[in-house]
């Protein structure tokens, strides 16, 4: 799998940590224990200060450490089933569900039986990610849980599930404060309970899981070679997603959202030389529970100085994610061809220019329906246009912005889809939007005047700039997809602290934020909304011109350059064209818009397979899937408005989970 | 083998499982429908009749503007979630006629478009919104929190400011005399010896907010001649986020209502909470719920309620009973 430049070992990688880990426990210990410097310590004294900081290390300190260290491990673990089960580098124990399960769960609880919290949080959140578990698995099953169905199954719950926690939590920002501590993984810790529960759980998952790691090692070979040696292939995969699913649950309900570890601790071990799965499965926890342990003691060395909380959780990306980076150029993955495992869901039905007319037809509509129909204080209102003015000045920009932004998303999500042969290759996941995103809140909060040529500027230079990392890393081994994901959801990790602090810490901005990053059409004046859907309808009439090299890459690396391709160069230039559709969609409604994830594969699902009609397709869809989320958002609680992204996630994935039920 | 008799078990009933995969799809699809338009429960009320022609007519999206207003006797003729305010400033209560104009961070244009408004104000917090609403009505930016500024000075300024944006400057000038002559004589009833003022508000079982340089609550301690223990780092709003392990103070922990139900078990069963100094002896005081970003009444409140709290306290010596 791995070819070696060098002698390499997890080895190399983890005693490091462990020096800095013993360095960093035993200043914090100093701290703690200022007495212990002088020499002996006098636990019978009795003095406030000695009896605080004494209970301070037993039940706050100590335990710290240790759930670290075993969240960490546990996470580590998940994600090498994960990845192993779903035959994806870039899955992690969160894909299922779990962790936003978990959270909507407790956000329920927390509006509607605020009792149940008092009996135990950590229930209730088990029980959210045991039901969103239940839904990716019906959802697959029929499938025999194959990994691209688990996958896509997993996604959707994902996104789905994550639009309804968005939207109330920006409904309900007051009351979600301790919540949105949780969910940035704070490891604060005030008695041993914690580590108690994880501790026998952990056991007893790594004890299943080293007596399922012979069959599962044969899952790298193809289906089936596996099941003529004898396995059930549906029942080894339900085990080992549940064992994954259940530890991961457990962690996630007693120390909230740590997710960047499951997903880079088995990846890195793996890049590092663990080249067995037996070698992952011991080595993963180990560096997943120090890498954790690491970010927690530097957070809580240096993050008494700032005047915010810092949670660990999302932190663990700072540190994962420039080492990530810096291990993807160094050492060679191999090339995963498209074709070899079956990536994306083929349709069964033939698509046809009636296809087309029909969501053309629908995409009028719903054209119409954002302009005209409107609800009021007084119920509702169907407009006719002796109040056009009024419509041109608040309806007209959104419109077109909506249109624009949704085809810029879904062709950018239909070519990397294509180029990647990943099905859960997204815009977002390229890291592009996410860099973007740096670039304009860091602009916001550190200037005092902010113009939109300025917003336009900084989210520009910092779109190249991400660009730039992308290619610098990737440049050398042709493009590869693999390690092209990677890069780019290293680089969306660095962003994900950023988000974090204003969630955990209740800035007053936090709902501003919210609203922006999760796709809004709202701040778009006329000649923004214009110039966007210019652009795009400009990059629909372009696509002819990469039709072809979207229609070979999917055949893989070989018979691409059989038949003439530079592919190389290709991949060079398709990804410039995501980055920039990318950009513009991202300066238009903010980084998380759904569309660019779904519009591919719902084009899909209606048939569209070659590359031209798909890239049409998933433009038009695209398009009507953004107009009428943003029309539904305006209207569903009016007066309260809902961004257009977290209502394109909730129409888009419904449709989803309808679809996937033929596949 | 085994994979294969359930695939072939499965076809059989394929389409049985098709047909509850579908109505349970609809299902969760309607269910979260209802669940968001429950939680939300957009409370739309008709534009009220028009006003004495005094006061023009003004629309605010921020709570703290919003209680200035009030205090002013200018009833708002938009606010922004309304049923928020209700919940967590709650006093002075908004009036019924009061239009709720949605979102905070975006609230409804065509809607406040539609309400003839004369005047918006807003905080630099919403200045995002600026350029747009500004083709419905003037828009006004007040800045009540600014760090390099005294904050009570703030809290005047603001509501002299808008005092003379709505015709009311008389009735500013009465209000800031009432409520700082309020203020003095609380300090001067204060008991001398009471000791420095930890002022929290608990967010899970293991964090809580402390109240530092630049909040409501650290301005009513120091105006009533007190001193505030927490002498940390503060952001913009002068609030930090701690772990409870932090809040060592040898004088007075004062508990902000309201205490999160994730919260409740902290009180019975955590060490560390029963072996901080103020546990230990007593001086954990539980004052009721005053909404920490407020204007002079909130102000005022907050300095009655703790004033009450350490008499009482003071007289008594009961303070965990409560809690």
């Amino acid at each position: 799998m791995i070819s070696i430049r060098r002698p390499a070992s997890p080895a190399y990688i983890c005693l490091p940590l462990i020096i800095l880990c013993v360095l960093l426990c035993f200043n914090l210990l100093r701290q703690t224990l200022p007495e212990l410097s002088l020499g002996g310590f006098d636990f019978s004294a009795a003095s406030d200060v000695k009896a605080m900081s004494t209970v301070v290390l037993q039940f706050s300190v100590l335990p710290r450490v240790a759930i670290a260290l075993l969240v960490g491990a546990a996470l580590g673990l998940a994600g090498v089933l994960m990845q192993q089960v779903l035959r994806n580098p870039i899955a992690s124990p969160t894909t299922l569900g779990v962790a936003s399960g978990a959270q909507l769960g407790l956000l329920l609880a927390t509006l509607f039986a605020p009792g149940l919290l008092t009996f135990g949080g950590e229930w209730v959140a088990l029980a959210g990610g045991a039901i969103s578990l239940l839904i990716v698995l019906s959802l697959s099953w029929h499938r025999g849980l194959a990994p691209v169905a688990v996958v896509l199954a997993g996604l959707v719950v994902n996104l789905y599930i994550g639009a309804l926690s968005t939207v109330l939590i920006l409904f309900h920002q007051e009351e979600f404060r301790g919540l949105m501590i949780w969910a940035a993984g704070s490891l604060a810790q005030n008695s041993w309970s914690d580590t108690l529960n994880l501790l026998p759980r952990l056991i007893v998952a790594a004890v299943i899981a080293g007596l399922i790691a012979r069959p599962l090692a044969l899952l790298e070979l193809d289906e089936s070679s596996a099941s003529s040696l004898g396995i059930s292939i549906r029942k080894l995969r339900l085990v080992s997603l549940g064992l994954s699913v259940f530890i991961t649950a457990s962690a996630v309900s007693l120390v909230g959202v740590v997710g960047f570890v499951g997903l880079a601790a088995p990846v890195i071990v793996k890049l590092m030389g663990a080249r067995t799965l037996m070698q992952r499965l011991l080595w993963a926890p180990v560096f997943g529970g120090l890498l954790l342990l690491t970010t927690d003691l530097l957070l809580i060395q240096y993050s008494a100085q700032l005047p915010s909380v810092v949670p660990t959780g999302a932190m663990t990306g700072l540190l994962g994610a420039p080492l990530l980076l810096w291990l993807i150029p160094r050492l060679a993955l191999k090339d995963t061809s498209a074709s070899a495992n079956k990536t994306t869901l083929q349709s069964a039905g033939k698509p046809t220019s009636r296809t087309f007319l029909w969501l053309f037809v629908l995409l009028l509509v719903s054209i119409v329906a954002a302009l005209f129909v409107t609800q009021s204080p007084g119920g509702w209102v169907l407009n006719d246009t002796a109040q056009w003015a009024s419509i041109a000045n608040w309806r007209l920009p959104r419109v077109l912005a909506a249109a624009g932004a949704g085809i810029l998303l879904a062709l950018a999500g239909a070519t990397i889809q294509r180029m990647t042969g990943n099905p859960m290759a997204s815009p977002e996941v390229l890291g592009i939007s996410s860099g973007t995103a740096i670039g304009l809140i860091v602009t916001i909060y550190f200037s005092a005047h902010v113009t939109a040529p300025l917003l336009i500027l900084a989210g520009s230079v910092s779109a190249i700039i991400t660009l730039a990392v992308l290619i610098l890393l990737n440049r050398r081994t042709g493009f590869q997809s693999e390690r092209l994901l990677l890069t780019g959801i290293a680089i969306a990790a660095l962003f994900d602290p950023l988000r974090s602090i204003f969630l955990a810490n209740g800035d007053p901005r936090i709902q501003q934020v919210i609203a922006w990053m999760s796709g809004s059409t709202y701040y778009v004046d006329f000649s923004t909304g214009l110039s966007a859907l210019l652009i795009a309808v400009m990059m629909v009439a372009l696509t002819p011109l990469v039709a072809r090299w979207l229609d070979v890459l999917p055949l893989g690396r070989n018979v691409a350059l059989g038949l003439g391709l530079s592919v190389d160069k290709v991949r060079l230039i398709l990804l410039g064209v995501v980055a920039i559709l990318t950009a513009f969609a991202t300066l238009i409604v903010g980084p998380l818009s759904f569309a660019g994830l779904l519009a591919p594969h719902v084009a899909r699902m209606l048939g569209f397979s070659k590359a031209l009609p798909h890239l049409v397709g998933s433009a038009m869809v695209g398009a009507l899937l953004m107009i009428s989320a943003d029309w539904l958002g305006r209207q569903m609680l009016f007066p309260q408005e809902i961004p257009a992204g977290l209502v394109a996630a909730l129409l888009g994935g419904a449709y989803f989970m309808w679809g996937l039920r033929k596949y | 083998m085994l994979s294969f008799l359930d695939n072939s078990l499965l076809s059989a009933r394929y389409s049985c499982y098709q047909k509850v995969l579908v109505l349970g799809l609809l299902v969760l699809l309607l269910f979260s429908l209802m669940l968001v338009s429950l939680s939300v429960g957009a409370a739309v009320s008709s534009p009220g009749q028009s006003q004495n022609a005094a006061p023009p007519r003004v629309a605010t999206i921020d709570w703290t503007l919003v209680e200035t207003l009030l205090s002013l006797g200018v009833v708002p003729v938009a606010a922004a979630q309304i049923k928020d305010y209700q919940t967590w400033v709650g006093e002075p209560p908004l009036p019924e006629q009061v239009v709720d104009i949605g979102l905070r961070a975006q609230p409804n244009r065509e809607l406040a478009a539609s309400l003839q408004l004369d005047l918006i104000l807003i905080s630099p917090l919403f200045s995002a919104i600026e350029p747009t609403f500004s083709q419905i009505a003037p828009v006004q930016t007040l800045t009540t929190y600014n760090p390099d500024n005294d904050f009570w000075q703030n809290l005047v300024e603001t509501t002299r400011r808008v005092g003379e944006m709505t015709n009311r400057s008389a009735e500013a000038e009465a209000v800031i005399d009432r409520h700082r002559a309020r203020i003095e004589q609380l300090k001067e009833e204060m008991p001398a010896d009471t000791p420095p003022l930890l002022v929290v508000q608990f967010i899970d079982d293991r964090h809580v907010r402390a109240y530092g340089k630049g909040s409501l609550y650290d301005m009513v301690i120091r105006r009533l001649g007190l001193q505030n223990a927490w002498k940390g780092e503060t952001n913009m709003w002068g609030y930090t986020t701690v772990g409870i392990e932090e809040l060592t103070t040898d004088g007075y922990l004062i508990v902000v209502d309201p205490v999160p139900m994730s919260a409740e078990g902290v009180f019975d069963n955590n060490r560390i909470w029963q072996t901080l100094p103020a546990v230990r002896h007593d001086r954990v005081l539980s004052l009721p719920a005053v909404w920490s970003f407020g204007a002079l009444p909130s102000a005022v409140r907050f300095a009655d309620e703790l004033y009450q709290a350490v008499t009482g306290h003071a007289g008594t010596h009961s303070g965990l009973s409560d809690l």
